[in-house]
C-alpha cells in the first residue's frame, strides 16, 4: 500500500513535468492555432540563459526572472520575424518551421554552452516531507504549486480577461478578428511572448531534475503533447489533469501491469489517449471545435 | 487540367535529366581502386608523410556530450604529438596524424554514410561512441578491409576476432565490468539482498548478465527485484520506489544516462533507501554525478575503472592528468574539464594507436591490424595501475581489465573487498 | 470547391496559346526516355560514393513519397512514418537472416507494414486532425521499445544486420551499382505508379477529403474509407522503403525508428514540397544531402546549420524546393508586368481569401 501511493505521489511530480510544458503547447496554440515544437527548445534556451546569469553571480530569482522577460522578447521576436511568414499558409509548413527552429536552437545552445550535463540550481530545496507513509520533496511540492498557479492565471487570462478572448479570435479566425479591429499581428506576438515566458518558467522547474543540456526537454515533448490533446487543447486545467493522469498511469501500469512493464508504460498514455478520443474527440475538458465548411 | 500536369512533369523531368547528366559527366576515376589495394603498396590515408583517422561518432543530439569527448581526447593526443612533429612509424617514417570527424548524431544509417564517405580518405575508422552506429557499418568495414578499431562500445561481437577480422573494440565488454562487481560482492561473507535496475539495451543486459554470472553460486547473495528503464524515460522515480520496497541492501544500476542517475541517486535518499550502490564506469563521475546527486549519503559506492579521473584530488597532480588536460584543452576543442571518461578513453586510444603505428613495418591496413593486435601491457597515460591494453586476447577488447573502485568523497580509492 | 480549386491550382497564365516546347508530343515522349537513359547509364559512370549517396537518396525518397499520400495528398498529419520502414526493415533483415526467397522476402516487407499501418488507419482514421498526429507519433515512440522487447525477431539493441542482393556475377557490376539498379528499378516503379495513383480517380478523392471532409461525403466519397486508403498506402510504400533500407544500410535496430526521425521524414516531406511527386525526390535528397553537407562544413555545428537551412529555405520557398520552377516564373512574370498585387497570379488558397495576404506561399501541386 505505501508504495501504491508513493507511486501515484511520483506519478504525479513526473506529470508535473509534462504539465509544464504541455501549458505553454496550450497558450501558443491558443493564440496561434498551432502546435509549437520549437516551445522546449525555447525554453532551455531560457533557462540557458538564467544559468549564464546565476554562474555570473545573479541571485537564482533575478535571473529567472531575467530569462522570463528574455523569453517574452525572443517569443515575440520569433513571431514576428519567422513564424509571421508562414501563420496564414498551410500549417503543415509551419509546423515545420517550429521544427526547424527546435533543430536550431538546439544547435545554437550545443554550440554555445556544449552538449554537457549542466548542473541548474532548484528554487525549492530537495529535503523530503513524510506523510501517510509517504515522502513527498519540497521540491516536487513547489513545483506542482507553481504549475496550478499558472493554470489558474492562464485558465483566468482565457476565460476572463479581453485579451484572452482576443488571442483566441486571433487564432480561431485571423481574418474576422482584423475586420473587427483587433490588432491580429501585435497579438500574436504577445502570445507568442507569454508563451515563450511560461516555457521559461517551466524549463526552470524542472532543470534541476532533468540536468541542463541542449536536448533537455525533447523526451518530455512527446508526454505534453500527449496531455494537450488529451485534456483538450482549449482548456488549461484539462492539459494539467490530463499530464497528472499520464504520470500516474504510466506509473501503475508499469508496476501492476506485468505485461506493459517498464519498457512498455510509454504507451500507456497513447492507449489511453486513444480510447478518450474515440469517446471524446475533443478531449478530456475541450470544448468541442466548430466544423468549418 | 492535364496540360498542366504535363508540363509541369515535364519540367521536372527535365530537371533530373540535366541534373543526371550533370553527375554523369563526373565519371568514375578510380576504376578499381575502391576495393583496397593488396600488396606492398600504401593503403589509402597514410602518406609518407601524414596519415588520416576516421571517426563517426554523435556529435549532435542526447549522447553528444560523451560523443564530443571521443573525438575530442585522440584529436588532443595527436594534436599534441603533431605539435612535436609527428609520431614515428616503425617503417622509419614520422607522420602528422590528421583526424576527420562527423557527426552521425547517434543514427545508424547516418554512421554508415559517414562511414562511406571517408572510407576512400582515411586510413583507419576509431573511436566512434555508440553499439548500433558501429554495428551498422561493420561488415561493410570487413568487406572493404577498413579497420574499425579502439571503437566505444562495450559490445562483444567487435572484440570476437573470428566475426570481426577487422574490429576491435576499447572499452572493457559490458559484461567484464558487471562480473569485476559481481566478483567483489561475492567475495562478502555478509548476507546481501540485491536490487537491480538496468537500461533496456545491450549495455544494461551485459552487465547484468556478468553481474549474475559472477554471483552465481554465492548463497549469500540474493537478487530480490530486478527491473528496467528506458534510455528515453525523464524519469525513474517509479523504479527506485519499487526497488526501494524490496528491502535491497546492495543496488546494482546499470545506468547509463547522465540525469537519470542523478535522480536516481536523489530519489533513493528521499524515499529512505540507502543501500550500497554499483555504479557502470560512464555515470560514475565524481563531479559531474555523485556531488549532485547526494552521493555521500550511501554507505558504498562503487564503480569500476581503469583510467584516473582528473576530477579526483588524488590526480590533481599528476603529471599524467596534467598533460592531458592542457593537450585537450589546445588541441581538443574542450576548454572545461572532461564530464565524462569517455574524453580520458579516447585519450588513450591516441596512446594505443600510436603503439601500434610504432610496429608497422608496412604502411598497409593489414600491416596496420597486425601491430594493433600485438600489444601486450601496455600502461597507456591515464591509466590505473593493474590496468592495461592488452590486443591479444581472444574475445577481450584492447582494455579488459578494470578495477573497482569506492567513492571517498570527492575521488575514487581502488578496493580489494566490499565492506 | 476544394476539388475546383486544386485543379486550377495552377497559374491560369502559365499556359500560352501555342504548345510550348516541352508540351510537344514527341518531347513528351523523348524526355522520359532521355531520363531513362541516363538513369540506366549513371550508375555506370558515377563514383563510388555518389552512387551509395543516390541509393540513400532513392530511400528515403521513397519513405517521402509514402508519407506524401497520406498527408501532402490526403491531409492527414502522419507522424508515424518512419515505424513502416522500420517495420519493413525488420522484416526483410528477419527474412534475410533466415534464407527466405528474396522475393517473398520483398512481398512480406510490403506486406505486413500495409497490414499494420491499415489496422492503424481502422482505428485512428475515426479521429481526425491533431489527434490523429498523437496516434500515429505513438507509433514509434512504442515501436522502439517493442522492436527491443521482440528480441528474437529483432535481434534487440544489437539490431540486424544483413547482406543480400549480392551483386550477380554476369553483371560484372560493383556492389554499389547493381545496388542503385535494384533502388531505381524498385523505387522507380513506386513512384510511377504512386504517380498514376494520385493522379486517377483516387487521387481525386484523397484532394477532396483532403480539401473539406463534409464536402467529400456530400459528394458521396467516404472521408474514412479514403482515409484508411492513403494510410494503408503510405504504409505499404514505407514498407518498400524499409526493404530498400535494408538492401542500402544492411543494418537495422530499433534507432532505425525514433521518433526523432519521423519527424526529420515530415520536414523533408515539407521542404521537397507537400502533395508533389518532384518534391518527394527532392524531399529524400534533402533528408540524405543536408546532414553530408552540414558534416563537411562543420561536424560539431551539424544541428545549427540543419535549423538554419531548414527556415531558409521554407522562409524562401513555403511552398518547398519543388515550387522553385513556379516561383521562379513568377518572380519573372512579376517583373515584366510591373508590380503590385494585381501581378500575383491569384493563386486560390481556400483557406485565405484576405487581399492583404502574401502570395499564398502553400498551394499544393494540384493533384501533380
Amino acid at each position: 500500500m505505501g508504495t501504491f501511493v508513493q507511486l501515484v505521489v511520483d506519478g504525479l511530480s513526473t506529470g508535473s513535468i509534462y504539465a509544464a510544458i504541455a501549458l505553454a503547447i496550450v497558450l501558443v496554440n491558443q493564440a496561434t492555432g498551432l502546435i509549437n515544437f520549437a516551445q522546449g527548445g525555447m525554453a532551455v534556451l531560457a533557462v540557458y540563459v538564467a544559468w549564464v546569469l546565476t554562474n555570473e553571480g545573479v541571485p537564482l530569482i533575478l535571473a529567472i526572472l531575467a530569462s522570463i522577460v528574455f523569453s517574452i522578447v525572443f517569443g515575440a521576436v520569433v513571431e514576428r520575424f519567422l513564424m509571421r511568414r508562414f501563420e496564414r499558409g498551410d500549417p503543415d509548413t509551419a509546423v515545420v518551421v517550429t521544427i526547424g527552429l527546435l533543430t536550431l536552437i538546439t544547435g545554437v545552445a550545443g554550440w554555445l554552452w556544449s552538449y554537457n550535463n549542466q548542473q541548474f540550481p532548484s528554487l525549492f530545496p530537495l529535503d523530503t516531507v513524510q506523510f501517510l507513509g509517504v515522502s513527498v520533496s519540497i521540491r516536487s511540492i513547489g513545483n506542482t504549486v507553481v504549475i496550478i498557479v499558472v493554470m489558474g492565471l492562464l485558465q483566468a487570462l482565457f476565460v476572463g480577461t479581453k485579451l484572452g478572448l482576443a488571442l483566441r479570435a486571433v487564432a480561431i479566425n485571423p481574418e474576422s478578428a482584423a475586420f473587427s479591429g483587433l490588432p491580429v499581428g501585435r497579438l500574436l506576438m504577445v502570445g507568442w511572448g507569454l508563451a515563450a515566458a511560461l516555457g521559461a518558467v517551466a524549463g526552470a522547474l524542472v532543470a534541476p531534475q532533468l540536468t541542463l543540456t541542449p536536448g533537455m526537454l525533447d523526451n518530455a515533448l512527446v508526454y505534453a503533447l500527449a496531455a494537450v490533446i488529451l485534456g483538450g487543447l482549449t482548456s488549461p486545467v484539462g492539459v494539467v489533469v490530463a499530464a497528472w493522469i499520464i504520470g500516474i498511469l504510466e506509473n501503475l501500469a508499469a508496476v501492476y501491469v506485468p505485461f506493459i512493464g517498464f519498457d512498455l508504460k510509454v504507451a500507456v498514455p497513447f492507449i489511453l489517449l486513444f480510447v478518450v478520443l474515440v469517446v471524446r474527440p475533443q478531449g478530456l475538458f475541450g470544448r468541442k471545435s466548430v466544423v468549418r465548411v | 487540367m492535364n496540360k498542366q500536369f504535363r508540363s509541369r512533369t515535364a519540367r521536372g523531368i527535365a530537371v533530373a535529366s540535366a541534373l543526371a547528366l550533370t553527375l554523369t559527366a563526373c565519371g568514375r576515376g578510380d576504376e578499381g581502386g575502391g576495393g583496397g589495394s593488396r600488396g606492398g603498396s600504401a593503403s589509402p590515408g597514410i602518406t609518407d608523410d601524414s596519415v588520416t583517422l576516421g571517426i563517426t561518432t554523435p556529435l549532435s543530439g542526447a549522447t553528444a556530450g560523451p560523443g564530443t569527448c571521443t573525438v575530442a581526447g585522440v584529436k588532443a593526443y595527436f594534436g599534441a604529438k603533431n605539435a612535436e612533429g609527428g609520431v614515428e612509424f616503425g617503417d622509419g617514417k614520422t607522420r602528422t596524424v590528421e583526424i576527420e570527424a562527423l557527426d552521425d548524431a547517434y543514427d545508424p544509417q547516418q554512421a554508415k554514410a559517414n562511414y562511406d564517405q571517408l572510407k576512400d580518405d582515411v586510413f583507419a575508422m576509431t573511436a566512434g561512441l555508440g553499439t548500433p552506429t558501429n554495428r551498422a557499418w561493420r561488415e561493410a568495414a570487413i568487406a572493404d578491409e577498413v579497420p574499425q578499431v579502439l571503437v566505444m562500445t562495450g559490445d562483444p561481437l567487435f572484440s570476437d576476432p573470428e566475426e570481426s577480422p577487422w574490429q576491435l573494440g576499447f572499452v572493457p565488454i559490458y559484461q567484464n565490468e558487471g562480473e569485476a562487481m559481481g566478483e567483489l560482492l561475492a567475495s562478502s561473507t555478509g548476507e546481501h539482498k540485491v536490487a537491480i535496475l538496468s537500461q533496456n539495451d545491450d549495455f544494461g543486459e551485459g552487465y547484468v548478465e556478468g553481474f549474475k554470472s559472477a554471483i552465481e553460486g554465492s548463497d549469500n547473495i540474493e537478487i530480490v527485484n530486478e527491473l528496467t528503464y528506458e534510455a528515453t524515460d525523464t524519469s525513474v522515480d517509479a523504479q527506485i520506489t519499487e526497488l526501494a520496497s524490496s528491502g535491497a541492501d546492495v543496488f546494482f544500476n546499470a545506468m547509463s544516462v547522465t540525469p537519470l542517475m542523478i535522480s536516481a541517486l536523489q530519489k533513493a535518499q528521499q524515499v529512505n533507501w540507502t543501500p550500497s550502490w554499483f555504479l557502470p564506469s560512464n555515470t560514475s563521475s565524481p563531479g559531474a554525478i555523485l556531488e549532485p546527486g547526494g552521493a555521500a549519503a550511501y554507505p558504498g559506492i562503487y564503480s569500476v575503472a581503469f583510467s584516473k579521473t582528473p576530477a579526483a584530488p588524488a590526480f590533481a597532480d599528476n603529471e599524467d592528468v596534467q598533460t592531458y588536460l592542457a593537450a585537450l584543452k589546445e588541441h581538443g576543442d574542450y576548454p572545461d574539464p572532461p564530464a565524462f571518461p569517455h574524453c580520458q578513453w579516447s585519450w588513450m586510444v591516441g596512446a594505443t594507436l600510436e603503439q601500434a603505428f610504432a610496429e608497422m613495418t608496412e604502411p598497409t591496413r593489414e600491416n596496420f591490424m597486425e601491430a594493433l593486435r600485438s600489444i601486450e601491457g601496455f600502461e597507456a597515460p591515464l591509466m590505473l595501475p593493474d590496468t592495461s591494453v592488452s590486443t591479444g586476447e581472444d574475445g577481450q577488447p584492447a582494455v579488459s581489465t578494470v578495477v573497482v573502485q569506492k567513492y571517498n568523497g570527492k575521488g575514487y580509492d581502488t578496493v580489494e573487498t566490499f565492506e | 470547391m476544394a476539388s475546383a480549386s486544386s485543379v486550377s491550382s495552377a497559374p491560369a497564365s502559365s499556359a500560352p496559346s501555342a504548345p510550348p516546347f516541352r508540351q510537344r508530343p514527341w518531347v513528351r515522349w523523348a524526355l522520359p526516355l532521355l531520363l531513362l537513359v541516363v538513369l540506366v547509364v549513371a550508375p555506370l559512370v558515377l563514383s563510388e560514393g555518389v552512387n551509395e549517396t543516390l541509393a540513400r537518396i532513392g530511400v528515403f525518397a521513397v519513405a517521402v513519397l509514402g508519407l506524401n499520400v497520406v498527408m501532402g495528398y490526403t491531409g492527414q498529419v502522419s507522424l508515424g512514418q518512419i515505424f513502416f520502414l522500420g517495420v519493413g526493415a525488420y522484416v526483410t533483415a528477419y527474412g534475410v537472416q533466415n534464407d527466405w526467397n528474396i522475393v517473398g522476402v520483398f512481398a512480406l516487407a510490403c506486406l505486413i507494414p500495409a497490414v499494420a499501418g491499415l489496422l492503424v488507419a481502422l482505428a485512428a482514421a475515426r479521429l481526425g486532425g491533431l489527434a490523429i498526429a498523437m496516434v500515429t507519433i505513438a507509433l514509434p515512440i512504442v515501436g522502439v521499445p517493442l522492436a527491443k522487447r521482440l528480441s528474437e525477431f529483432t535481434g534487440g539493441s544489437q539490431g540486424l544486420s544483413a547482406r543480400f542482393a549480392e551483386t550477380p556475377e554476369w553483371t560484372g557490376l560493383y556492389d554499389d551499382q547493381w545496388q542503385l539498379y535494384v533502388v531505381l528499378v524498385i523505387g522507380g516503379l513506386v513512384f510511377v505508379l504512386t504517380r498514376a495513383l494520385v493522379r486517377g480517380k483516387y487521387g481525386r478523392a484523397f484532394a477532396i477529403v483532403r480539401g473539406n471532409e463534409n464536402v467529400a461525403s456530400s459528394m458521396g466519397i467516404s472521408p474514412y474509407r479514403y482515409k484508411v486508403l492513403a494510410f494503408t498506402i503510405a504504409s505499404l510504400i514505407g514498407g518498400v522503403s524499409g526493404f530498400l533500407y535494408m538492401l542500402v544500410i544492411q543494418y537495422t535496430s530499433p534507432e532505425t525508428m525514433s521518433f526523432g526521425h519521423s519527424i526529420e521524414l515530415l520536414a523533408a516531406m515539407v521542404i521537397g514540397g507537400a502533395g508533389s511527386i518532384v518534391g518527394s525526390l527532392l524531399g529524400g535528397a534533402y533528408y540524405v544531402l543536408i546532414p553530408e553537407l552540414t558534416n563537411q562544413v562543420d561536424p560539431n555545428l551539424t544541428s545549427l546549420l540543419q535549423g538554419a537551412i531548414l527556415l531558409v529555405v521554407l522562409f524562401l520557398l513555403p511552398g518547398g524546393l519543388a515550387s522553385l520552377p513556379r516561383a521562379l516564373t513568377r518572380g519573372r512574370r512579376r517583373t515584366r508586368v510591373g508590380r503590385g498585387p494585381a501581378a500575383t497570379p491569384s493563386t486560390p488558397s481556400s483557406t485565405t481569401g484576405s487581399a492583404t495576404a502574401e502570395p499564398a506561399p502553400t498551394e499544393r501541386q494540384g493533384h501533380a
